[in-house]
Parts: C-alpha cells; structure tokens; sequence
C-alpha cells in the first residue's frame, strides 16, 4: 500500500514538473522580460524599469487596446447570437445528421486559421468569388475586392469562433430538458415566444460564460487580423508579436502580453463569479 | 421536432461553413496561374508541385513529425495527471490537473511570446525539439478533459474484482483500465495531432524562420507573392482532417464522446 501511495505521488510530481517547466516558468520569464531594457543588439538587457509599460499609455497603444477590445467584443456576440439558434436547431436533427454536424464543426474547429483565412480571402477577391458572383446576379456593377476590410476581418474571426461555440454548447443543447417547451408549443404558443421565454431563460449562465470564453480567444487571433484587415483593424495580438519578431523588442513585447494576460484572468474571474451566482 | 425555419437556418449556416472551401477547391484544381472560379480547365499539376517539390515535400514531413511527438507527449501527461486523480483525490493531484486547463484559458500570443523567452534563454530557440515540446504541452486540455470522461466511465466493481482476483496495481493498469480508456486515449491523441498540424502561431514564434511547418509555409506564401499551389495544400489540410475525424468517428462514438447523450 506504501509502495502504490509513492507510486502514484512519483507521476502527480514528474507531471506537475513538466507543466510547472514548459507552462508556468513560460509564463514567468515573460513577465520577468517586460521589465527589462531593450536591446535592439541583443533580445535584452537585464534592468528593471517600468518604461516598458509607461509605453503602452501613450496614444498609439491606447488605440489599439480600444480597437481590440471592441473587435473582440462585437465578435464575441456576433458568433454566440448566430450560433446558439444554429445549435438548438442541430440538436433537433436526428442521430445520424447531428453526427455529420460534429464532425463538420469539429474539422473546421481543428482547421488552421492560416487555410480558414486563405478560403476567406479567396473567397472575398475580386477576380473570384463573391464580388463575381454579385456582379452576375446584377447586385453589383463594378465590383471590387471585399478584403482588406474591417467587415472581412470580423467574417474571418466570427467564422473561426463558430466551430468552437458551437461545440461548446452542443453537449447542454443535446441534453436540455424539452417538457416545458413542448408544453408551451402544444398549448399554441408561438416557436419565437417559446425561445426568448423558454429556452433563453434556461440557458443564460452558459451563454454568458462563452461569450467571455469566446472574448479572450477573439483577442487572441492573429491571422485573420494580419490576412483579411487592413493595418488600421490590427488587434493588440499582431502588434504584439509586430514588437516582439519584427522589431526585435522582446521586453515591449512581454509588457503588452502582461497587460493582455491580466485583462484575460479579469474576464475569467467575472465569468467564474458569474457563473457561481447563477447557480443556487 | 424541426421546425422549417431551423431548417433554412440550418442550410444557410452549412453553405457558409462550406462555401470557403468549395472556391478553394476550384482554385485548386485550376489550370490557370491565377486565380479564377469557377476554373476555366482542369489540371491536378499543383496537388503535383505540392507533392514533387522538395520545398513542400519537406514542410509536410515536418508538419506530420511534429504532430505525432507532441500528441505523443500531450496525452502521456493527460493520462498521467487523470490516472493520479483518479486513484487518489488529493489536492495535489487536483492542482496537477487545474494546470493543464490553463493553456486552453490563455489566448495563443501568450503561451507563443512565453514559450519563445523561454527557449531563447534554454538555447533551443530556433529548434524543432522546442516546438515540439511546446505543442504537446500547450494542447494537453483537450485530451486531458477526454480522458476524464473516460475515467469517470470506469466503474469500480471491474477493478475490484480484478484486485480480489489477485493482481498488481500495474497488471490491472495495463489489462483493465488501458482497454478500457482506449477510445479516449485514441481521441485525445487524434485531435491534438491535428491541432498541432494546422497551428501556426506559436510554431512560428518559437522556431518559425528556421522551422517552416505547413502553415506557416502557407502563410509566408500569401503574404509575399501568392501560387495555386497554396490552395492545393490547403485542401491536403482539409483531406486530412476531415478523414482523421471520420476514422474517429467510426472508431468511437463522437457525439457521446463530447457529452451530448443523457446516459453520460
């Protein structure tokens, strides 16, 4: 019995180690960074100041933070508004379509972002597509290219986070209990009426709760910022990385990814607390 | 019961999920240099460059390399951390598990601007280890909640009875609790080797100017001068994922697999 106990304690420390080594220590070697100097030279030199930070109140950061945020928000409800009716109405399905819809989200849930956007902007060129496609059915006389485009980034984001909304609430749609909707359907109330009183109602604690999932991981996208917007859409994510690989300012870099990682546990803890509240 | 509105809306979504890649389809399997659609002449000669250029050849290789390592790796620890908690309720076993649910809670940038400090200082900066053990690591969420469902299915009279019949912690590891957790070992490993495939971030950011997987091949193609070639790997992305996941699909069954049965 000793022997299992030591056994057991052995693989919680070796797993614990290799977490702790590549995850946590990651971690804290960018927030140790961002107080550095940079170097243009090297990566950076060891300091601790705050001018890092006292960098990203200026104008130009400030811009970006709010752009990101309201990227991030508005695509953050686009995606839940589009995809929850979608998902109600995937679970009605019978066993075999909803299997052919699991596995259509899940492919392009685990689909690059790089071949999403790719598609997109494919999809959106002038020469192809649906610029071609209005212009053939008479809606558009001299059409252009749709991206780069404010409109074509949040496409490409809402596209992305569909998949993964979807998949999200599936599992709770799937089980929910029907009586009551049933009962209110039968006794002649209309399908509209049922949904804002019925099945919203029942489901408000994990809509919330993925909408702010969805929030953290629309702030996080980097490709479709980069391949569908135009400099001026870039979220904090493109500059970010902008600062890090490109102007080799690593310190400037880690300082705003701090700055995004506090935002990030903010959100979580809301949707955590929020979560908590609802249930009794 | 579907009403036809759920139906229209149902059809809509699936044309707009699918519409992307249907144009890239036909871009794929143009004959023209640029792109046009729907194509003028059909030709396979860019799913040839795709698979007779060195170039593209050795992008796959290491794409696929990649993946199965860090799958490897990412379900080794997911096993590991639920194997611990299951036999045993400790804190310390709940901390182990709690922390391999963080990657998943941070956005990519994060994890991607951590881990390249991280292997710049250690000195693998630039190397294919580095990404390696970043993607098995950072992607452990998914297989480590699958697993914990097929934990949770184990029910305790099978090992029991597998103790009285007199074996060891180990023989009832290997003969009882592997077989039966096999399906979710088989998923986890399957998705994470997939998500590996097809991200781009992170791989670009801790080794990607030496490094050049698929998709950051892909990428610096459409940045900076663009082939039809592109789509036709993109479509090999595409192939690929959509068969591992209806192998998986046959295998096991999906839908229950993420929680959406009553039983479960």
């Amino acid at each position: 019995m000793i022997s299992e106990r030591a056994g057991t304690t052995a693989i919680s420390t070796v797993t614990f180690i290799v977490l702790a080594v590549f995850f946590v220590v990651p971690l804290a070697l960018m927030i140790i960074v961002s107080f550095y100097k940079s170097d243009p030279m090297a990566f950076y030199e060891v300091a601790f100041v705050w001018d890092n930070y006292a960098k990203f109140f200026s104008s130009f950061y400030y811009t970006v933070s709010v752009r990101s945020l309201y990227t991030a928000v508005l695509g953050a409800v686009v995606v839940v508004a589009i995809t929850f009716p979608t998902v109600l109405a995937i679970s009605e399905l019978s066993r075999r379509w909803q299997l052919f819809w699991i596995i259509l989200l899940l492919s392009l849930m685990c689909l690059s972002e790089v071949i999403i956007g790719f598609a997109w902007l494919i999809l959106m060129s002038e020469s192809v597509g649906l610029p071609r496609f209005l212009e053939w059915i008479g809606l558009w006389t001299n059409p252009r290219s749709l991206s780069p485009s404010f409109g074509a980034m949040l496409i490409g984001l809402v596209y992305l986070g569909f998949s993964i909304v979807a998949l999200i609430l599936y599992p709770q749609a799937a089980r929910r209990d029907r009586s009551i909707e049933e009962a209110a359907l039968t006794l002649g109330t209309p399908p509209m009426l049922v949904f804002f009183k019925v099945v919203l109602p029942a489901f408000r604690t994990s809509l919330i709760s993925v909408t702010l999932t969805m929030f953290v991981y629309l702030l996080g996208v980097f490709v479709m910022p980069t391949m569908l917007g135009r400099p001026k859409d870039w979220t904090m994510t493109v500059i970010i990385s902008d600062k890090a690989l490109g102007d080799a300012n690593l310190p400037l870099g880690a300082a705003l990814a701090v700055i995004m990682l506090i935002v990030t546990a903010l959100v979580l803890l809301v949707s955590v607390l929020a979560t908590r509240r609802a249930e009794p | 019961m579907i009403t036809r509105g759920q139906k229209t809306l149902l059809i809509c979504v699936a044309i707009l999920l699918v519409a992307p890649f249907v144009v890239v389809f036909g871009v794929s399997v143009g004959a023209s240099k640029t792109i046009s659609f729907p194509p003028d002449a059909l030709s396979a000669q860019w799913y040839n460059t795709l698979f007779t250029e060195p170039d593209w050849l050795a992008a796959i290789g290491r794409s696929l390399l990649i993946a199965a390592i860090a799958a490897l790796i990412s379900v080794t620890i997911a096993l590991a951390a639920n194997y611990v908690l299951w036999r045993r309720q400790s804190g310390f076993s709940k901390l182990v598990f709690a922390l391999g649910l963080g990657p998943f809670l941070l956005p990519p940038i994060i994890l991607a601007l951590g881990a390249s400090i991280f292997w710049a200082e250690f000195g693998w900066y630039g190397r294919m280890e580095a990404t390696i053990i970043s993607h098995g690591v950072f992607f452990v969420t998914l297989p480590l909640v699958i697993l914990a469902r097929g934990f949770a299915a184990l029910t305790e009279e099978v090992i029991e009875a597998a103790q009285m019949m007199g074996a060891t912690q180990a023989q009832v590891f290997r003969t009882v609790i592997l077989p039966l957790i096999a399906p979710y070992l088989i998923t986890g490993f399957a998705l994470v080797a997939i998500i590996s495939v097809n991200e781009y971030l992170i791989a670009n950011m801790i080794s990607g100017f030496v490094v050049e997987t698929l998709p950051i091949k892909i990428f610096n193609n459409v940045r900076y001068g663009y082939s039809p070639v592109v789509a036709s790997a993109s479509m090999l992305f595409v192939g690929i994922t959509v068969t591992v996941l209806l192998v998986l699909a046959r295998l096991t069954d999906l839908v229950s697999l993420l929680g959406a049965s009553k039983e479960s």
